[in-house]
């Protein structure tokens, strides 16, 4: 704190070292994250272009190895979800527009946000090292799958240091979010401005706040469980090795009873974010806004009560697997009321079809591709044909490749002005929506039938039988990938060009207080605190 | 080393010698196909008809309705069309048909989905039960001896052929193994699921089978094909390097052809000096 | 930092440390459930775990039951394991005792322990064991064999379950696993004195 000198005048920043290194400012730690997080998003997408390229045909084209092909699945799928999902969505406009939108001059502890940011920087680092670093049958890297299942992810299967660190690495990154999630949660209920109740409160702070309740329920769990498991590799304990009378299942119910509130974690500030763009172009103000919000309430209370139905196979008792078809199912409920009130709000409205417009309604129909074959999934009987394979692929990536990075997109493009304080180029957002929206469903689309026909994921080499739609799903990784770079063209347009930005860009619709500060909003924002009718 | 790979040797040799055995149709993955494998079961053809009679229908007309209703409003409510929008953020009777008339559609869909679920689970009396066996990477299986004698039980190896020896063999590359897994055609089939290192999976799409191989823990599946062929699955849960090396493939035989096979393979196996077999797995 | 302090220092402490509380119950939730876990499968037979039991049924029913012997032996343990029944058939309620053989076909001592499972699963809990070789370790001397018996019974309650009416067969399976850790010495070395561990 001694860093940041204290001020009169609004807009006085510190200097490079203090402002970026020890920052305790939110809108500063917002944006590192958001660097970070799209810096790692990077690396993610360019492992699923490594995964796509290798199986754009049939034949090892580019791996010599299943083990080296696995490092890169399992890479992908631990780098997107917690460096660059969550870091984006939550860290990224969690700490830049929470504190705006309920009018909060800071995060309440933001000395506590600056160490939340650093242990998740350290996090990535501990998580890249471990690709370099030995872990099973002589090659580098961790190959098990983001799930983490053992045995093969204790000392007989990957009896290799690299794993550890992945588990390090899972650690300071759950220690970030836990202490991530006291911060919001504490600033939401302690620090709103006056007049803005709890049922005033802007969508995308509810999201937040209910991403924060399942953040602080569901990562402990994941801790405990990857602790036992590193004490199981090092330290002779049989948590889930049977020869030892442990259970290598207790694990798979331990991690899905945070990994499923975890697919929530990351779907729902996205849910809030297209909130508030939809009602923005519509013009109008959200169609059932307590529904929306206990809706999200709903989705989270449900989430934690429904794991299992991620190992339909794993040899249950019917019994349990029948109550675990029926909770599923009661998730769509509330799902469905969301999709229906965002189409009732765009109803009757009079709609501009802007860059951030066409991700938020993008979302909306991808969500809802991906959420009816959820629906279908949570059927245990037909989970039986669906289950590891490619058709669970296709699911989830409609739900967070789709659904999520659609969200994100839609939120830079909202954002974008306030944030960077310049206006983007409206025909490159455009461009870049359309080549992404088709790139990916043509990714991902075809990936259904290939898991109808019976291709099992995480796998190297496949029969010819699977190959048209293997390569129908590369080509559209191309298009996807071109949208990526569409994005890069975006963001240098901009800087280069350096339109100046207003306020508000979207006139009558944006109406939440983010809005009410200039663009790019001053150093600290609502030193005089706005009142809430 | 592999435990029987000795054995193997003799039962590939026997593979390839036999014709009849040529004469089994192949099912394979079909490529561009966009459905599910045939199914050559009675769980398999129920998990079809519920998914593409049942949730198909639900599920494209529940999309169909956004996209209709995404299309009414990008043509009837953009800014042109209607400059000032409508001030509406409640319709108490909307939000009660969007909540009630979803959970109707997930009653419907439960009602369809129990049965087809214990039809699977609940495993009726088998005829014959196989042990399979998951490992790094490639399949056990073990036939008991139908006199009931612990000492005359089969076991073999099932491991992948390679490209070369697969075409020779006139078996779909990465499908095709050495020594399949043999099983009478139209009796009830158990399938005793095992695991001696890490999880594997045993799935055969075309049964709609599906079981995690668990270290320390049975799991069963059964399937009664009646139509005799030959089919192939492939290990579904991640194991490591080789995961998607290690398929299965089933030949289902006519009944007394899979009698036939049995004891004469039995007869085989006997003359190998099973103690000689481990010590030399132990000395590897 | 800023002149504005919305909120009173102690209403945040006292959030926080309920968040905190949250935080710490659900890390010992996670440790909790594997002790809890097993405890519940034991009580309810959950996932297939026979019961324990020190005396016989109090009667013996008409109905016949026929309980399969399934074994397994993990990937590292040089070991033979197989029952010397395939299967046993016996009226519900009546003591049977079965057995597997375990041969160590290594030359090196090995402290060995079995798991086990009853399928289906639903079966488990009316499966109850008087007697098992797999309630403690076994250790086996090079090239030695060994008689493991199991004593057991089918719960007469399990007529009154009408969820098991159609099960004639019960597969009962167990899977031996080497002993790795430093006990697995002192196991070796109190069946073996002579010998150094």
């Amino acid at each position: 704190m001694t860093a940041v000198p204290l001020n009169d005048t609004h807009d006085d920043k510190p200097g490079f070292v203090a402002r970026w290194l020890y920052s305790t400012n939110h809108k500063d730690i917002g944006t590192l994250y958001l660097l970070g997080g799209f810096t790692a998003g990077l690396i993610g997408a360019i492992l699923s272009w490594i995964m796509r390229l290798e199986l754009m045909s049939p034949g090892m084209d580019y791996f010599t190895s299943g083990q080296a092909f696995n490092v890169v699945v399992t890479a992908h799928g631990l780098i997107m979800v917690f460096f660059f999902v969550m870091p984006v969505l939550i860290g990224g406009f969690g700490n830049w527009f929470v504190p705006l939108m309920i009018g909060a001059p800071d995060m309440a502890f933001p000395r506590l946000n600056n160490i939340s940011f650093w242990l998740w920087a350290m996090a990535l680092i501990l998580l890249v090292l471990s690709l370099f670093v030995p872990g099973a049958g002589g090659e580098n890297g961790f190959g098990g799958g983001w799930t983490a299942y053992p045995p093969l992810s204790s000392s007989l299967g990957h009896p290799g240091p690299s794993m550890d660190l992945a588990i390090f690495s899972l650690h300071l990154a759950g220690v970030s979010s836990i202490l991530g999630a006291i911060n919001f949660i504490t600033t939401i209920f302690n620090m709103r401005t006056p007049g803005m109740t709890l049922h005033k409160m802007p969508l995308f702070a509810w999201s937040m706040l209910v991403t924060a309740f399942l953040l602080l329920l569901s990562l402990p769990v994941l801790a405990g469980a990857i602790t036992m498991l590193l004490t199981d590799r090092n330290f002779g304990t049989t948590f889930f090795d049977p020869s030892g009378g442990g259970d290598p299942v207790m694990f798979q119910h331990l991690f899905w009873f945070f990994g499923h509130p975890e697919v929530y974690i990351m779907i729902l500030p996205a849910f809030g974010i297209i909130s508030h763009v939809i009602s923005t172009f519509s013009k109008k103000p959200i169609f059932g806004y307590l529904a929306m919000a206990y809706a999200m309430v709903a989705i989270g209370v449900v989430g934690f009560v429904v794991w299992a139905h991620h190992m339909y196979t794993v040899g249950m008792p019917v019994d349990l697997k029948a109550y675990f078809v029926a909770a599923t199912m009661v998730i769509a409920v509330p799902t469905g009321i969301k999709i229906f009130s965002w189409i009732a709000t765009m109803w009757g409205g009079s709609i501009t079809f802007d860059t951030p417009m066409l991700w938020a309604m993008g979302l909306i129909f991808l969500f809802t591709v991906g959420g009816v074959t959820g629906v279908v999934l949570a059927n245990a009987g037909v989970d039986t044909a669906f289950h590891d394979t490619y058709y669970v692929v296709a699911h989830f990536h409609y739900t967070l490749s789709l659904g999520a990075v659609t969200g994100i997109f839609c939120g830079v493009y909202y954002w974008f002005e306030k944030m960077t304080g310049y206006k983007y180029n409206e025909i490159l957002g455009r461009l870049h929506f359309w080549l992404t929206f088709i790139g990916v469903n043509i990714v991902f689309f075809p990936q259904h039938f290939l898991g109808m026909q019976g291709m099992p994921r995480r796998i190297v080499d496949y029969n010819d039988g699977y190959a048209f739609w293997n390569y129908v799903s590369s080509m559209g990784n191309f298009i996807s990938m071109a949208g990526a770079a569409m994005f890069a063209i975006v963001l240098i347009e901009a800087f280069v060009r350096r339109r100046p930005a207003e306020a508000n860009p979207w006139g009558e619709g944006a109406n939440t207080l983010e809005w009410t500060v200039s663009s790019p909003p001053p150093f600290h924002t609502f030193e005089e605190l706005p009142k809430v009718k | 080393m592999r435990r029987s790979s000795l054995f193997a040797v003799g039962l590939l040799a026997q593979v390839l010698a036999t014709p009849a055995w040529a004469q089994l149709e192949q099912n394979r993955p079909q490529d561009k196909a966009i459905g599910f494998q045939p199914p050559v079961t009675e769980v398999a053809e129920q998990i079809q008809i519920f998914h593409n009679f049942w949730l198909m229908p639900i599920i494209t007309g529940i999309v169909l309705l956004v996209m209709v209703l995404f299309a009414i409003i990008i043509f009837k409510f953009n800014a042109k069309a209607n400059p000032v929008a409508q001030q509406f953020s409640h319709h108490t009777g909307l939000e009660v048909a969007w909540t009630l008339i979803p959970v109707l559609i997930l009653v419907i869909i439960s009602f369809k989905s129990f049965p087809v679920l214990y039809q699977q689970d609940v495993i009726p009396e088998a005829d014959i039960t196989i042990k399979a066996t998951g490992l790094q990477w490639y399949w056990d299986y073990e036939y008991t001896d139908p006199a009931g004698d612990p000492e005359k039980t089969l076991t073999y190896s099932s491991i992948m052929l390679d490209d070369a020896a697969a075409a020779a063999a006139g078996k779909p590359r990465l499908l095709g193994v050495d020594n399949p897994m043999m099983v009478p055609a139209g009796k009830i089939v158990q399938i005793d699921v095992y695991a001696a290192d890490v999880l594997h999976a045993f799935a055969v799409p075309a049964f709609g089978v599906k079981i995690d191989a668990v270290p320390g823990k049975l799991n069963q599946v059964w399937f009664k094909v009646d139509k005799p062929g030959i089919y192939y699955g492939q290990c579904s849960e991640l194991c490591g390097a080789l995961h998607a090396f290690m398929p299965i493939e089933v030949h289902v035989l006519p009944e007394d052809e899979f009698n036939a096979w049995l004891i004469r393979t039995q007869a085989e196996y006997a003359a190998i000096d099973r103690l000689d077999a481990v010590q030399l797995a132990v000395a590897n | 930092m800023s002149a504005v302090e919305p909120t009173p220092d102690n209403k945040n402490k006292k959030l926080v440390l309920n968040l905190s509380f949250m935080v710490i119950f659900m890390l010992g939730l996670a440790y909790a459930s594997v002790p809890l876990y097993q405890l519940f499968c034991q009580v309810t037979g959950f996932g297939g775990t026979p019961k324990i039991s020190d005396v016989a049924a109090d009667e013996v029913l008409e109905r016949e039951i026929t309980v399969r012997f399934g074994s397994a032996v993990s990937g590292d343990l040089p070991w033979r394991f197989r029952p010397n029944q395939l299967t046993q058939t016996a009226h519900i309620g009546e003591s049977v005792l079965v057995s597997y053989q375990a041969t160590n076909t290594s030359d090196q001592p090995i402290a060995g322990t079995a798991t086990y499972n009853v399928s289906p699963a639903k079966a488990a809990a009316y499966f109850v064991k008087l007697d098992c070789f797999c309630f403690t370790e076994q250790v086996l001397q090079p090239g030695q064999s060994m008689t493991m018996p199991v004593l057991y019974y089918i719960d007469p309650a399990i007529t009154e379950d009408r969820r098991l009416d159609e099960i004639k067969t019960i597969t009962l399976s167990y899977t031996f696993f080497e002993i790795k850790s430093t006990q697995s010495a002192a196991l070796i070395h109190a069946a073996n004195p002579t010998k150094r561990p």
